[in-house]
């Protein structure tokens, strides 16, 4: 991983060649906005084999129960078409399918996911495991941009985001897209790390991610900075409230958060109308 | 080589716009690119996933990289 977090050469040029850059965050550092989409590729490109059991060790596995817990919530029906942003390596799209099927088709077509991720190399990830699993039909991967997304207007019946909102540079675009691409009455739901609101949970946490997590990032992966990148992220976004209020102003209506695990991640959800 | 001639999926073809124009796209079969004439770009389809990054896109008027 060449991932420098100080005095990255490439960073300084780039400034100097433009000094009125607009600035926007990486983790805990500054870089210029144009840096920070490259810069989170090369995370997700050094971390792509080793995602899955990576969030298994970051969260404990909890993330999996999360992940359900957004599935459940979002009740997948036969004949949906979702669109999920960031879902590289499929856990969203193949727990959709689940559920949709599991629930009973009725006539008509079954439900399809359309799996966009800004990293190639998540995307291979994410359809190798679906050969393995016999996952066939019904998912399409397609590389994106969550910003500027490749998808027609008012097509989706929902949008999700997992664990992705965070690494995208401008989230009002990417909330303002959001909306763009779902029908009236679809459904926007925001799965993301967010601010632990019971305080006996934040000092362990912070231990656990500035102390633990890249260790078990070198460890695992080879590769500390990529992970302490995702802990710091975690500590850039925007809190609940604050997102809440942005996906208002991006018109995503009737918003509202339901926290999980004490705050450590929050499911966000929003209504085209 | 079979990773570049793996066909997509034409229901995804349907399924998919130009990022920049929001247009409709025209599939390069032999290319393995998916056109936007408005745009004046193409994107590639590595790996039989289309890559709809306009940075990652060929400009129409710039002959395609040579095959490997």
């Amino acid at each position: 991983m060449v991932l420098l977090m100080n005095d990255q050469p490439s960073l300084d040029t780039a400034a100097s060649a433009a000094p009125v850059t607009a600035r926007t965050d990486f983790g805990f550092r500054e870089v210029p906005v144009a840096e920070k989409k490259k810069l989170v590729r090369g995370v997700f490109d050094s971390v792509a084999g080793k995602y899955d059991i990576m969030n298994d060790l970051m969260s404990v596995g909890i993330h999996r129960l999360w992940k359900d817990t957004l599935i459940a919530q979002l009740r997948p029906r036969a004949g949906e078409h979702l669109l999920d942003v960031a879902g590289g390596t499929g856990d969203i799209a193949f727990r959709f399918l689940n559920a949709a099927e599991k629930r009973g088709s009725q006539e008509g077509a079954p439900a399809h996911v359309t799996v966009c991720d800004i990293n190639h190399a998540m995307l291979t990830v994410g359809r190798d495991r679906a050969i393995d699993r016999g996952i066939l039909r019904g998912v399409e991967w397609v590389c994106g941009d969550a910003e500027q997304l490749p998808v027609p207007s008012g097509s989706v019946d929902c949008y999700t985001i997992a664990f992705g909102l965070r690494n995208v540079t401008d989230i009002d675009q990417a909330l303002r897209e959001a909306r763009r691409v779902l029908r009236p009455g679809g459904r926007f739901m925001c799965l993301e790390f967010s601010r632990v609101a019971l305080p006996i949970l934040e000092k362990p946490y912070d231990f656990y991610s500035f102390e633990v997590l890249p260790r078990l990032g070198q460890w695992v992966a080879g590769d500390a900075e990529s992970y302490r990148y995702l802990a710091e992220s975690i500590r850039r976004f925007p809190p609940q409230d604050e997102l809440v209020e942005r996906m208002l102003a991006s018109r995503l209506e009737r918003a509202r958060y339901r926290n999980l695990t004490g705050g450590v991640a929050a499911i966000h959800t929003g209504w085209r109308l | 080589m079979a990773e570049t001639t793996r066909s997509i999926d034409p229901k995804l073809l349907e399924m998919l716009v130009c990022p920049l124009t929001k247009a409709q796209l025209r599939y390069d079969a032999a290319a393995q690119e998916l056109i936007s004439e408005e745009a004046n770009l193409a994107y590639p389809i590595r790996d039989g996933i289309p890559i709809m990054l306009v940075d990652e896109a060929r400009p129409l008027d710039r002959p395609a990289p040579a095959a490997t």
